[in-house]
């Protein structure tokens, strides 16, 4: 069974317990008269999790080998099929929509994080399993209808960008070949988990000569997805594009796309984004020279980061004036308790908080375990622990015991 | 009644979160999910027992320690933990450790209320 020499147990050891925790909990789902498929839906939650947190090595690997062999014959049978009987989400009018489409699959993050919104481990297989192909994205939209999932497909040529995205209100963007004219649309929508995700359609007129491509950016409430890598939230982007006219339009997708590989994903840059569309517009002479330079790549995405990113000093800006404004309110706390109103902010340095440049891993190293034996002697601590469960630079690691020597 | 020591590891947060996205969209109940925590715990305390065989030591500096409720909680820096296999170096790292012996107080207290009052534990 094992491949390399030294076989890690963890893997082995989480999928017992789970096996064994769904089937003690079918009688449970019974009496409580909850479908079996609930149960099974659990099971791939719960999977789907543990896959996503990386924090196993080797988890399920042959399962995803599997599916992902599956999902391949899957996707490129049904490619052509799939693109033109879409129902769910048909952004466009499909005669625009070019036949050859391709999805590039480069960022398995977002994949695994769009599956996270409650894919089935197939679709989400699937997903991260596209090569340079079309993608199906009717598989991955129709799994829930209440949960809003981005597909993206980007042709290798990066002509062609498609969001398609299953929510309360279908919204995504498609992005024609050349020439073609995308219809716009702002509709604020709330996901399922509270968060807006305005949508925008973008109406591209036809391009006559200029630039190649048209490009589209597709706004998602959790996610955003950029032609390429990519997810971001660009509702102004996209107001500011129709403002600006096509040619930022592009230019911005094409930066975005650009900056995909510098830019952070998540949060950082969805905050940035809105700022970004603000200096996007003076920024779009820049950009046309360096989209002009980089064609080749498909400059889909716009750039609101990395080399044209305009929104650090408004960042900085904002987090100056919140980091003020705290300081006042902890000014005015103290004051009214003691004299030291002076004091806080000076305390404020004595945290030592540089964990940050230590680790790449945002995880916080924690051993959960039992112990046996804690001895002191002086300051010469010694540990016997046993049955613990670690987690150290983000993966998991299980000891049935453990020794160890510190001094404090 | 086992430890829900472990429900704050990734297999139990990821199992709470799925539990959490199943109650939210109403396919389960919250009695429901605690009674599959309250199995997740039997199950993982009965494997890391059984089904574990291996053994750690770990070297580096204590910076805090803590005694609770029969609960040590320690803060380490700059530790080494050596497996056979391998080496992982951590710049720090909090330990949480329950009692090892089986019958622990606390929990025995907690059984005996449960039956007093009839309410099962949460």
């Amino acid at each position: 069974m094992a491949s390399s020499a030294n076989s890690n147990p963890v893997p082995k050891l989480y999928r017992s317990v789970i096996e064994d925790v769904i089937n003690e909990v079918r009688e449970l789902f019974l009496d409580e008269g909850v479908d079996e498929q609930v149960l099974m839906e659990l099971k791939t939650l719960w999977e789907n999790k543990l896959m996503q947190s990386k924090a196993v090595e080797g988890f399920h690997t042959e399962e995803q080998a599997a599916l992902q062999a599956a999902a391949q014959q899957q996707a490129q049978q049904s490619q052509q099929v799939t693109q033109q009987t879409q129902s769910q989400q048909v952004l466009l009018p499909q005669q625009q929509q070019a036949p050859q489409q391709q999805v590039i699959v480069q960022d398995p993050k977002i994949l695994q994080h769009m599956s996270a919104t409650g894919m089935s481990a197939a679709a989400t297989a699937a997903t991260l399993a596209l090569p340079t192909g079309v993608s199906p994205y009717q598989q991955l939209i129709t799994s829930q209808g209440n949960v809003s999932q981005n597909v993206y497909l980007k042709t290798a040529d990066g002509q062609i960008l498609q969001v398609v995205r299953a929510a309360n209100g279908a919204q995504y963007i498609i992005q024609p070949q050349q020439q073609m004219v995308l219809q716009q649309q702002v509709l604020p929508q709330m996901q399922p988990g509270g968060v807006q995700a305005p949508v925008i359609q973008q109406v591209l007129t036809p391009l006559q000569g200029g630039l190649p491509q048209q490009t589209g950016v597709i706004i998602q409430p959790q996610q955003i997805v950029l032609t390429g890598n990519k997810v971001q939230q660009n509702t102004q982007v996209m107001q500011m594009a129709g403002q600006a006219g096509q040619m930022q339009q592009v230019q911005q997708v094409q930066q975005v796309q650009q900056a995909q590989g510098g830019a952070a994903q998540g949060a950082p840059q969805q905050q940035q984004q809105p700022q970004a569309q603000g200096g996007a517009a003076p920024g779009a002479p820049q950009q046309q020279q360096a989209q002009q330079m980089t064609q080749p790549q498909p400059p889909m995405m716009l750039q609101v980061d990395g080399a044209g990113d305009t929104s650090s000093d408004e960042d900085e800006e904002e987090e100056e004036e919140e980091y003020d404004e705290d300081e006042d309110e902890d000014k005015d706390k103290d004051g009214g308790e003691d004299g030291q109103v002076e004091e806080e902010p000076l305390n404020s340095e004595d945290d030592v908080s540089d964990e940050e440049d230590q680790e790449l891993f945002d995880t916080e190293n924690v051993v959960v375990c039992q112990y046996d034996k804690i001895h002191r002697s002086k300051n010469k601590w010694k540990f016997h622990l046993k049955d613990g469960i670690m987690n150290l630079n983000g993966r998991d690691y299980v000891f049935s015991k453990a020794v160890g020597d510190a001094e404090w | 009644m086992a430890y829900q020591l472990y429900r704050n590891t990734t297999l139990g947060n990821s199992l709470q979160e799925s539990l959490d996205e199943l109650i939210q969209t109403q396919q389960i109940t919250p009695q429901l999910a605690l009674q599959v925590l309250l199995q997740f715990d039997k199950a993982i305390n009965t494997a890391l027992a059984n089904r574990v065989r291996n053994r750690v030591n770990f070297k580096g500096s204590l910076n805090t320690y803590r005694f609770c409720d029969n609960v040590w909680t320690f803060v380490l820096n700059d530790v080494e933990f050596r497996e056979v296999t391998d080496l992982v170096k951590v710049d720090k790292v909090k330990i949480v450790a329950c009692d090892g012996k089986r019958a622990s107080y606390t929990c025995v207290m907690i059984l005996l209320f449960d039956q007093l009052l009839d309410t099962p534990h949460l």
